[in-house]
């Protein structure tokens, strides 16, 4: 995985089993009507290196499902990336992966393929979605040569949506476990702080459903209208 | 590396953070904390975590058979049943984090006959039916948890849960064995032609104290023990004359289905050392004093009739201590609280008994027959080992001037005899309820009158001296008059609902000690900071309830377990609300007497009041439930009273 494959913008130098691989991914199925009760969804969260979006590194992902309404704990996904070239920082002290766990990591292009094929055509859900999706968006692009095409829903713009009386407004994932009295059960670990989030969903898609919005357009609707309101309030 | 072997590396890796978390969370309760931790993974790996809004229905009857095992994760859930009365639903229980449902309807294989709703925002763990029933062949500690029912209190199917939490503490014996499994062998018999000389041998080679005299079909005739040999030697009976000369006719029995606490009972009621075992009219065993305490060796009978041959007050004070050493090792052994009430109830009468007799020889006989009465909890009969003195003199009298004659001469042997029961450790009563104050030495006419004055003078202190003295038992002397008084009272309290009205309102004072949103509730500041009353908060509800339910449709029976049966056989409760009721008091009952042990142990003063927070999880969660049946009772008797 060296910058050069990334500047030359062939893509990346994948094995033909790795091709193959990637060939098969399915597509994001486009949104439907249908309830959230029956919709399948990928709840992620994601270590890396630091925050910046264009030159921190994804180390670890963790994912769990959401289906039939219910976090399914036989389906779950935990990863640690392989980074020869990691340099400890000081978001160690946040995620607390080792750079021995990190160099006995699976290599990226396996384990984004091995993320991609458990997310399947499902959308995503994460806190702070925007980050996820960027970090998710190029590591792909870099290991794999792949487009991130998933709708992502952001948990921490759902909440306040959903859960005004709350009034937190620009909450981290720390405010709403505490205020939905949830328990993470190891914080800033990527599969704990995954079940965290996947949690706070089911709430407010308990929520959603008793303000009769239950389906993701639903949710995408009344989140723009929010965003209008929210952004003319802020003029 | 294939795309399957991918998925189970990667599934693998992820079975460690999230799932071991569960699994940690799921190990601070039972059974949880004592399954193999393969099991528990499995379990985990199984589960699908589900969100439960505040007032959701979780599952409830019309869903047909149960799918899934519950396990709370966080928050609260409440089991509904539609109210006795038909108004709305009450919640009968409580299920909280870490804990499972419906075990009953699962195992039954059957819907479940309670909703369960979500009493907060919940989160729950389902494990569906059949990853469940492969873990109940794998796992004992959860075949265990589930088969024992420990949540049946909650789904009021199994009334034996507290007995067998009980159980488990003790040992394996317990009096509630069937008789037919303690008698062992074969029981000796001979027919009751057969020479003395014989059936002696017949015993001393079969190693055995007694022998039953039994006619050809097996039907027992009569039983001779060692005891009647002796007799037999020190009379000079001749060795060749037929055993039906000397037996004991008509022996006492017992079906082999009645329990070892049965036989221990008719052998100190009795005074008798041997139990024959009877079916269809046959002979099938013989249960001895030796084979009942041997195990446990405590010997009831024999201390009761150390009791009732006692020839001096000193005497009996010393055997107050083996009547608590009796109780200590009964406790030990796993006996109910209800047992050990009656045993203690028991061998206190054979004292106040003995007393009476003695002080009579003592102090010389009055002349006039007399019935020695007690009131409160010894006239329920559930006396524990602190105890007061309440009792009273009940004699016939023809007019109010023999009455007082009578009065004078009975009196001072009363006052006496209070004295003597202090000095056996009847503690002397605080409120002076004792025969030996002249107010409570009455004639039948006078009781009766004093009783309606109760009843016609609704009074604060008439209420409460009615919640003393409305359960009277007779403990000495002939029993007929305070029948009499029964009879007069029962039909002054039917039909007066005015003075029901008052009892009710009397019932419903205490209440019991368990809030809305906390576990208990405590008492928040002072010496007795986090600490709640096991007897007046928790008993009294169940006592005072029976008691009014009891007066008010004529049924004569002072105990409260008593009670509560008699009302369901009347039909004026129902027969899950009784036994839920019983049970609940009955364990309340326990632990009360279990920490009275402990505090005997600790030379502490004997204490009604508990920290829940130092019993173990289990016995807080049955503690918590009783509570709430004493709630529930108490509801039931506000509806039924509109107050």
């Amino acid at each position: 995985m060296s910058q050069f494959t990334w500047f030359s913008g062939r893509g990346p130098a994948l094995l033909a089993a790795q091709l193959d691989r990637r060939l098969r991914l399915p597509a994001p199925a486009p949104l439907d009507e249908r309830p959230l009760g029956e919709q399948r969804l990928v709840v992620l969260d994601l270590e890396t290196s630091g925050l910046d979006t264009r030159r921190d590194q994804l180390l670890s992902i963790g994912a769990v499902v959401i289906e039939h309404g219910a976090i399914d704990l036989g389906q779950q996904f935990e990863c640690t990336l392989q980074r020869q070239d990691h340099k400890v920082s000081a978001s160690v002290l946040i995620h607390g992966l080792a750079p021995s766990v990190i160099a006995a990591g699976r290599e990226p292009a396996e384990a984004l393929l091995d993320f991609m094929e458990f997310v399947g055509d499902s959308p995503l859900l994460a806190f702070h979605a925007g980050f996820d999706r960027r970090m998710l968006g190029r590591a792909l692009k870099q290991s794999l040569g792949q487009r991130l095409r998933h709708a992502f829903f952001d948990i921490a713009e759902l909440a306040p949506l959903l859960c005004p009386q709350a009034h937190i407004a620009h909450g981290g994932l720390d405010d709403w476990t505490r205020y939905f009295g949830l328990r993470a059960q190891q914080r800033h670990h990527a599969s704990a702080d995954a079940l965290v989030t996947a949690e706070l969903a089911l709430i407010l898609f308990s929520k959603a459903r008793r303000q009769q919005l239950d389906s993701l357009p639903a949710l995408q609707r009344r989140l723009a209208a929010w965003r209008r309101r929210q952004h003319a309030l802020a003029l | 590396m294939s795309k399957s072997d991918a998925y189970a590396q990667a599934g693998k890796a992820a079975v460690l953070q999230n799932i071991h978390g569960t699994m940690e969370f799921l190990q601070k309760f039972p059974p949880f904390n004592q399954m193999d931790m393969a099991h528990l993974a499995y379990l985990v790996e199984h589960c699908q975590l589900r969100f439960y809004g505040e007032g959701e229905t979780i599952i409830k009857p019309t869903d047909g058979p149960v799918e899934h095992f519950y396990i709370v994760k966080q928050g609260r859930v409440h089991g509904e049943r539609p109210h006795t009365a038909k108004r709305g639903s009450e919640t009968t229980f409580e299920i909280t984090s870490g804990e499972c449902f419906p075990l009953a309807a699962l195992i039954g294989e059957r819907a479940t006959r309670t909703e369960h709703l979500a009493a907060e925002d919940t989160f729950c763990l389902l494990l569906s039916k059949p990853a469940f029933i492969k873990l109940f062949s794998l796992s004992n500690p959860l075949r265990d948890f589930a088969l024992r029912g420990v949540s049946s209190l909650l789904d009021q199917v199994n009334q034996q849960v507290q007995l067998r939490a009980v159980e488990t503490l003790g040992a394996q014996y317990s009096l509630d064995t069937r008789l037919g499994e303690l008698a062992m062998r074969q029981p000796i018999s001979c027919a009751p032609e057969t020479a003395l000389r014989e059936a002696v041998k017949l015993m001393h080679e079969q190693h055995v104290g007694s022998i039953v005299i039994v006619d050809p079909a097996h039907k027992p005739l009569g039983i001779f023990t060692l005891r009647d040999l002796r007799r037999a030697i020190a009379d000079g009976d001749a060795l060749d004359q037929p055993i039906a000369n000397l037996m004991t006719h008509a022996p006492f029995h017992l079906p082999p289905d009645a329990s070892a606490f049965d036989a221990a009972i008719a052998m100190t009621e009795r005074h008798i050392a041997h139990v024959c075992l009877v079916e269809h009219e046959r002979l099938c065993g013989v249960v001895s004093e030796r084979d009942l305490f041997s195990l446990q060796r405590v010997d009831l009978v024999h201390l009761a009739r150390t009791i009732r041959h006692a020839g001096r007050v000193e005497t009996l004070a010393t055997l107050r201590g083996d009547i608590r050493q009796l109780v200590d090792r009964m406790l030990a052994h796993g006996a109910s609280s209800t047992q050990i009430t009656h045993i203690i109830t028991l061998l206190n009468d054979h004292t106040v008994c003995r007393v009476i007799e003695l002080t009579l020889e003592d102090l010389g006989d009055p002349g006039v027959p007399f019935t020695w009465l007690c009131f409160g909890s010894e006239g329920r009969r559930e006396q524990t080992l602190h105890t007061d003195q309440d009792n009273g003199i009940l004699f016939e009298a023809r007019d109010a001037a023999e009455a007082a004659q009578i009065r004078g001469r009975l009196l001072p042997l009363a006052a006496e005899i209070n004295q003597r029961l202090a000095q056996c450790g009847f503690t002397l009563c605080k409120g002076n309820i004792m025969a030996g104050n002249p107010e409570l030495c009455l004639s039948r006419q006078e009781w009766t009158r004093r009783f309606s004055g109760f009843i016609y003078e609704a009074t604060p202190e008439n209420l409460l001296a009615s919640t003393i003295y409305f359960d009277l038992r007779v403990v000495w002397g002939p029993p007929e008059g305070c029948e009499h008084l029964r009879e007069a009272l029962l039909r002054q309290i039917d039909g007066n609902s005015l003075f029901q009205r008052m009892m009710a309102e009397n019932a419903l004072r205490q209440r019991p000690p368990v809030g809305r949103f906390r576990d208990f509730v405590v008492a928040r500041k002072g010496a007795e900071k986090d600490t709640l009353d096991l007897k007046v908060q928790g008993l009294t509800p169940f006592v005072d309830g029976a008691r009014l339910l009891a007066l008010a449709h004529g049924i004569e029976a002072c105990n409260t377990l008593e009670r509560l049966r008699e009302l369901i056989a009347k039909g004026v409760i129902e027969p899950l609300d009784g036994a839920a009721y019983e049970e609940a008091y009955h364990f309340i009952q326990q632990t009360r007497m279990q920490q009275h042990q402990l505090q005997a142990r600790q030379h502490l003063a004997y204490s009604n009041r508990v920290d829940p927070d130092s019993l173990n999880h289990l016995d807080r969660r049955i503690l918590r439930e009783s509570f709430r049946q004493a709630q529930r009772l108490q509801s039931s008797l506000a509806l039924r009273y509109q107050l």
